[in-house]
């Protein structure tokens, strides 16, 4: 496997706490601009690995050929420690998904399928409050507790920051290797997009306040009277 | 006899393939370092060149075992030359290594400059271990 002095050492610094990244420190495309140092298959590699772990809402296959498709690419990944956080982002995916499934009427636990070593888990212990996982996942009872109560914001983002303090810990025992370049752009992915989530909210947080100024007594009083003005 | 003459060659040469490649490895290092820092250049650059003093001990060994080659001293400078060889090249390699570290962390934290080199002279340490110790056993040799 490759190593990769130059580029690890011109990657920017993201800091240790995720929600102390407040901007990028550099933009989509200086960011590929170093990243064309790696080898034509680490790229490919690479692609797989930012496919698998920040999906889009776009993919609409049925749920079983996704899996498969997941299995097929998460075996094409360099490492097992890069196989290892990719599998368990999917797992918790999957577990969210059973948490959302579970909510909808006329569900049943043989109709569910996901992806990693908990699916069967889940279906056995469909009734339990969260699937019997709690020991699994340090931080899954705090997580149950945002889901039950609606707080899908602060589950999200106690979410990224795990995932984010996972790909800090890999990055951190791995130097100058494919892992540390992978887990560098994974956490510059969640770090992208809670900023670009900031940035929708803040724009819709806007414009209700724009509406709601312009629908106020106030300002509707003054454009009233300006087009009174006008029409004189 | 032939095993006589690695020895006396052998601390040069490995010595040089160990300085190429620790050289290469902080180099790089350093390259990137360039790429992401706007002050500092200078100090990366110098790092970089810290696992050349391999070669230099390697020099010093040859010249140290530089004798007539017999059949009484060729396994004494095998011996001495080739280990010793040896142990330059680690060392400059994994020296190379510790400053390619040292580069990336001081990249970010500059005030740890000083500190991130510590491993690195570390291994400088052993290398100058290998390198006095072969001089002080090549007096032995006979000549």
């Amino acid at each position: 496997m490759a190593d990769y002095y130059t580029l690890v050492t011109c990657l920017p610094w993201l800091p240790e706490q995720m929600e102390k990244c407040t901007q990028l420190p550099l933009s989509r495309i200086a960011l590929n601009r170093r990243l064309s140092m790696l080898n034509v298959e680490d790229q490919r590699r690479l692609a797989i690995a930012e496919a698998l772990y920040h999906p889009t809402q776009t993919d609409t296959q049925p749920d079983r050929e996704r899996v498969q498709l997941w299995q097929k690419q998460i075996a094409e990944l360099p490492s097992i420690v890069l196989q290892d956080v990719i599998t368990q982002r999917l797992e918790i995916q999957t577990l969210l998904a059973a948490l959302r499934y579970r909510r909808r009427p006329n569900t049943s636990a043989e109709h569910f399928y996901g992806y990693g070593r908990w699916t069967e888990w889940i279906r056995h212990h469909w009734k339990e409050p969260l699937f019997a996982l709690e020991t699994q996942i340090d931080p899954l009872e705090h997580w149950g507790e945002l889901f039950n109560n609606g707080h899908t914001g602060d589950l999200q983002f106690q979410m990224d920051r795990y995932f984010w303090q996972q790909l800090l810990a890999v990055e951190r025992s791995h130097h100058f290797s494919v892992e540390t370049v992978v887990s560098f752009v994974l956490r510059w992915g969640i770090a992208e997009r809670r900023l670009k989530s900031d940035a929708d909210a803040a724009l819709a947080d806007f414009q209700t306040l724009s509406d709601t100024l312009l629908h106020s007594s106030g300002i509707q009083q003054q454009l009233n009277s300006l087009f009174e003005d006008m029409n004189r | 006899m032939a095993l006589g003459w690695a020895g006396l060659y052998g601390p040069m040469a490995l010595g040089a393939i160990g300085s190429m490649i620790g050289c290469s490895l902080a180099g790089q290092a350093a390259a990137g370092a360039l790429l992401e820092t706007e002050t500092g250049h200078g100090r990366y650059i110098g790092i970089s060149a810290m696992p050349s003093s391999q070669s230099i001990y390697g020099i010093v060994v040859m010249f140290a075992l530089n004798r007539d080659i017999t059949p009484e001293n060729a396994p004494g400078l095998a011996g001495i030359g080739l280990l010793c060889g040896l142990a330059l090249m680690f060392s400059a390699i994994y020296q190379g290594r510790s400053c390619a570290s040292a580069i990336n962390v001081s990249k970010i934290r500059p005030e740890i400059f000083g500190m991130s080199l510590a491993p690195a002279a570390i291994v400088e340490g052993f290398a100058v271990f290998a390198f006095i110790f072969a001089l002080v056993i090549s007096a032995g040799i006979p000549a």
